[in-house]
């Protein structure tokens, strides 16, 4: 039986507020008629405007929702609702599934196992690409190649003629639209992204800093995609030379990542995948051009693997919703090649017993331990800008508690996160396990355990 | 290159550029700075150390008393987050009058909330247990907390006097108060000891606690109090006199409104007062009327509602029954507005009943005892329609609301469905808040008309709610 979760785990399922708001007016018991819930799935009808009451249904080992109402929101709100009353205890046990229930979910698993099969059959089939392909491909490179050296003699124009000037918000828009004409969408992106840099004091180093960073991309692009050439000029590592002879395995798959070649989906799942109970620590979602993406952390307790599961919706739509903060989900996760995986998906979920809330915290690091990973991560992947911890014994500290102190010494939150007050209550001054986010600006915490192992998000 | 010193250097360099200040060295300064700066920051991201944190942060204290159950902070989380949220203050109440503390993690939503909201302030005295004291020595925005009642005084443990001389204010209200209870004389002795110390705020709210155990043996202290410095106290002061009505302050009201009421030829003839004099305005009554009343009256009106409501009988040889069914030639008004007031001040059910027959106020259905204000307020829902003083009046009926007062406000509703719906929205929002939740059955079987299966979902919540915070 899954433990239920508590109302905050539903709650961050919504797509939006105003669902998580519908939801409450309609968790109430009286709304609900023939509820019941097994081991592994809720259900229950609803109620609306209509005669016929909405039929609402919620698998809850993936989670994956289903509801008969027309809302285009996903999880719609009467999935919601009726999982806050089960969080609340209001969902009486059944021994087996209502009939419409049993339907939909032999008929999910029938799919799923078919697009399991047809997802087999389309990766064995990717490996032969036809000549159209590789024209098409080597057009690409040639394209990508030209518009990173473009952006390279643009970086080396802006130092020559000094950083002073440049504090316009807008100045990199022609050099953004350039690079997506030459098919490197990754890094168009990142430098469509700095606007945000020019906001603090501290700017020209900020700033200073992406600018090498992409620098040291253009460069790594340079001298990785064509070995052969030897030395080119311009460089990291001793400040005029070359990319290291031993560059870390998987090195250019990371730089063609942050350029904007994509990996699919099939050829991710083709790698071999890692087995593990996979903590779910927590998730942020960010805005970009209407889309939404949703970033959920995980770290695995038997591999102390960290893990990023990405997804994306147009704003106002629905989500992925399967990864409840709080959970451990035993699960094989596929990572995107390259040096340091991050990246991954979730290849195939076993056993939802293991899907419980585990009672209390993951298995955390001290903080050395923590900067030690993330020293060796940044030494894989140099432009990474977030990485999932979790500390142990860690106690929010200094002034305003902007710290999380172990008892060597503490990391400085993210500026952007004020004072964590509910972190702060929680701790009351005593060490706790708190799980953050690492970025080069500071940590963001993002979920804590109380001292009956309560998961709390923060 | 080595410290961050040469990183201060490179940023000032890019700041000007390569142009006017060439790196020292052979190649493209440009291209070896961007190759530096990009070592730098990396060895800035990878290489961060602890820092020092400085002081230690103080520990919060243990926690005395017992958290509500999971499924009770749960509750309220879904409560603060947009459902039912008028059912707060229930929750609140509930937690604090059975001893529970909250989880630490409700906390600062909470006091955010209090910070809005000063009326759920005082639950949160308990609720927020030593956790709660210790976030608000750290956020000024909630130091109100630190002025609220914390419990001590009620569970008996402390040393009395400790609580008197070290306590919160909220605390020594509560101290004073169960001393009165229990020993009148002995808490009116302590209020007096400390009484010139205190603070005028703290003044007016103790000498509230003299209202219980009131007897003739506290005048001499109340009448002191009719010369304090503070308008409050002097209230207060004069309304527990006017409960004792053998006071000097009681004779000297019954003294004045004997100059201005009389009774000839079975009607009351009124002739007010021409002047306030200070004698009048130390009692109590204020001089200056609020824009729009004429003074005559507003001085009468105040003399009537501070006067022993026992006076009447006896100055005017009638029953309250029979004296708020007389004629009043002129200042009618006046009159029967100041005997208002007074049986709600002096908290008289005799004179309230017959008075909320000619007024029926809310203030006037509470001064009633709770089985009488039941089967009042029942009576006066099936003979009135569904307006604005029906929804007043009803605020006056102490929740819960048992079956007789119940039935008949869920009948109004299914008269007035058929009727005008669109009016029902407050009657069944305060249907829902103040009947007895143990009735939600009954009220759910009652019909199916969709607002009364809102008033028994309201009810079940309620239910569940009050249930969670027994166990």
């Amino acid at each position: 039986m899954i433990e239920r979760w508590n109302r905050d785990q539903v709650l961050a399922l919504a797509p939006d507020a105003s669902s998580q708001k519908a939801a409450g007016t309609i968790s109430s018991p009286g709304k609900w008629s023939g509820a019941g819930v097994t081991a592994d799935a809720v259900w229950g009808e609803c109620a609306g405007s209509g005669s016929k009451p909405y039929r609402a249904c919620v698998d809850l080992s993936e989670p994956a929702y289903r509801c008969s109402c027309p809302s285009r929101k996903f999880p719609c709100k009467h999935a919601l609702g009726l999982l806050l009353l089960w969080s609340a205890n209001g969902v009486p046990a059944a021994e087996e599934v209502a009939d419409w229930v049993g339907e939909w979910l032999d008929g999910r698993r029938d799919r799923a196992a078919r697009a399991a099969e047809a997802g087999a059959t389309r990766a064995a089939r990717s490996g032969e690409a036809g000549p159209a392909d590789s024209r098409r491909a080597a057009l690409r490179e040639q394209r990508v190649a030209a518009g990173l050296s473009d952006l390279e003699r643009w970086l080396a124009d802006q130092i020559r003629q000094g950083l002073a000037g440049s504090r316009r918000h807008d100045q990199w828009d022609d050099l953004v639209k350039r690079l997506i004409d030459a098919q490197a969408p990754a890094v168009a992106g990142s430098l469509s992204r700095l606007n945000t840099v020019l906001d603090g004091d501290d700017w020209p180093a900020r700033l200073l800093s992406e600018y090498a960073l992409l620098h040291l991309l253009c460069v790594a692009h340079r001298s990785l995609s064509a070995p052969a050439d030897g030395g080119v000029d311009g460089g990291v590592g001793d400040g005029s030379g070359n990319v290291p002879e031993v560059a870390p395995a998987g090195l250019l798959e990371r730089v063609r990542d942050r350029v904007g070649f994509s990996v699919t989906k099939e050829e991710v799942l083709a790698g071999e995948p890692v087995r593990d109970l996979w903590d779910v620590l927590g998730r942020r979602d960010e805005e970009h051009d209407r889309l939404i993406a949703r970033r959920v952390w995980l770290r695995g307790r038997r591999t102390g693997r960290a893990a990023l599961v990405l997804s994306f919706a147009p704003v106002g739509q629905a989500l992925d919703a399967s990864l409840v903060t709080g959970t451990t989900v035993d699960a094989d996760l596929a990572f995107y090649p390259g040096s340091t995986p991050l990246r991954a998906v979730v290849a195939a979920r076993y056993d939802t017993a293991h899907d419980a809330a585990p009672s209390g915290p993951p298995p955390g690091l001290t903080i050395e331990r923590a900067l030690d990973e993330v020293a060796e991560a940044l030494a894989g992947d140099p432009w990474l800008d977030s990485w999932p911890l979790v500390l142990e014994g860690v106690t929010p500290a200094g002034s305003g508690s902007r710290l999380l102190a172990g008892p060597s010494g503490g990391l400085p939150l993210q500026e952007s996160v004020g004072t964590p007050w509910r972190l702060v209550a929680t701790s009351g001054g005593h060490p706790l396990t708190v799980a953050a986010e690492w970025t080069p600006r500071g940590l963001r915490p993002l979920t804590t355990w109380d001292e009956e192992g309560r998961v709390i998000t923060l | 290159m080595n410290a961050s010193a040469d990183w201060e250097e490179l940023v000032s360099t890019a700041l000007v550029g390569t142009d006017r200040r060439p790196l020292p060295g052979e190649g493209a300064s440009e291209v070896e700075l961007l190759g530096h700066a990009a070592v730098h920051t990396l060895r800035m991201r990878a290489g961060r150390r602890p820092i020092a944190p400085g002081e230690p942060p103080a520990l919060a204290a243990p926690e005395e008393r017992p958290e509500v159950s999971r499924a009770a902070g749960d509750r309220l989380a879904r409560v603060l987050g947009g459902e039912q949220p008028r059912l707060l203050t229930e929750w609140l109440e509930t937690a604090a009058g059975r001893g529970y503390r909250l989880s630490p993690h409700l906390l600062p939503e909470l006091l955010d909330h209090a910070a809005r909201d000063r009326s759920i302030r005082p639950y949160l005295g308990v609720l927020a247990g030593n956790r709660g004291r210790w976030l608000a020595g750290l956020n000024p925005a909630w130091g109100f907390l630190l002025e609220e009642v914390t419990g001590v005084a009620a569970t008996g443990s402390e040393p009395t006097s400790q609580v008197w001389e070290f306590g919160t204010s909220g605390d020594r209200r509560v101290h004073l108060g169960e001393l009165r209870t229990a020993d009148p004389t002995r808490a009116r002795e302590l209020l007096a000891a400390t009484w010139e110390k205190e603070g005028p705020d703290d003044r007016a709210a103790f000498l509230e606690a003299l209202s219980a155990g009131l007897s003739p043996e506290d005048e001499p202290f109340l009448e002191s109090a009719l010369d304090d410095r503070r308008r409050e106290v002097r209230h207060q002061a004069a309304d527990l006199l006017t409960r004792l009505p053998g006071s000097r302050l009681a004779l000297r009201m019954a003294e004045r409104v004997a100059r201005y009421v009389t009774v000839a030829g079975g009607e009351i003839h009124v002739d007010p007062p021409v002047a306030c004099d200070s004698t009048m305005e130390r009692d109590g009554i204020r001089a200056k009327a609020p824009r729009g009343t004429g003074e005559r009256g507003w001085w009468l009106q105040q003399a009537v509602a501070r006067t022993p409501l026992e006076v009447w009988p006896r100055l005017l040889g009638r029953p309250p029954r029979e004296l708020v069914r007389m004629k009043i030639v002129d200042w009618s008004r006046e009159v029967m507005a100041g005997w208002v007031r007074a049986a709600v001040l002096q908290g008289d059910p005799e004179w309230a009943l017959e008075l909320f027959a000619w007024d029926p106020i809310a203030d006037l259905l509470a001064a009633l005892p709770r089985d009488r204000q039941e089967s009042v307020a029942a009576d006066f829902v099936r003979r009135h329609g569904l307006d604005g003083q029906l929804i007043m009046v009803l605020g006056g009926a102490a929740a819960p609301w048992g079956p007789a007062l119940a039935t008949a406000v869920l009948q109004k509703i299914i008269e007035v469905s058929g009727t005008q719906p669109w009016n029902l929205g407050e009657l069944t929002k305060l249907a829902g808040e103040r009947i007895d939740p143990a009735l939600h059955d009954m009220a759910g079987r009652l019909s199916l008309e969709p607002s009364i299966q809102e008033v028994a979902a309201l009810l079940r919540f309620r239910d569940d709610m009050l249930k969670e915070l027994t166990q």
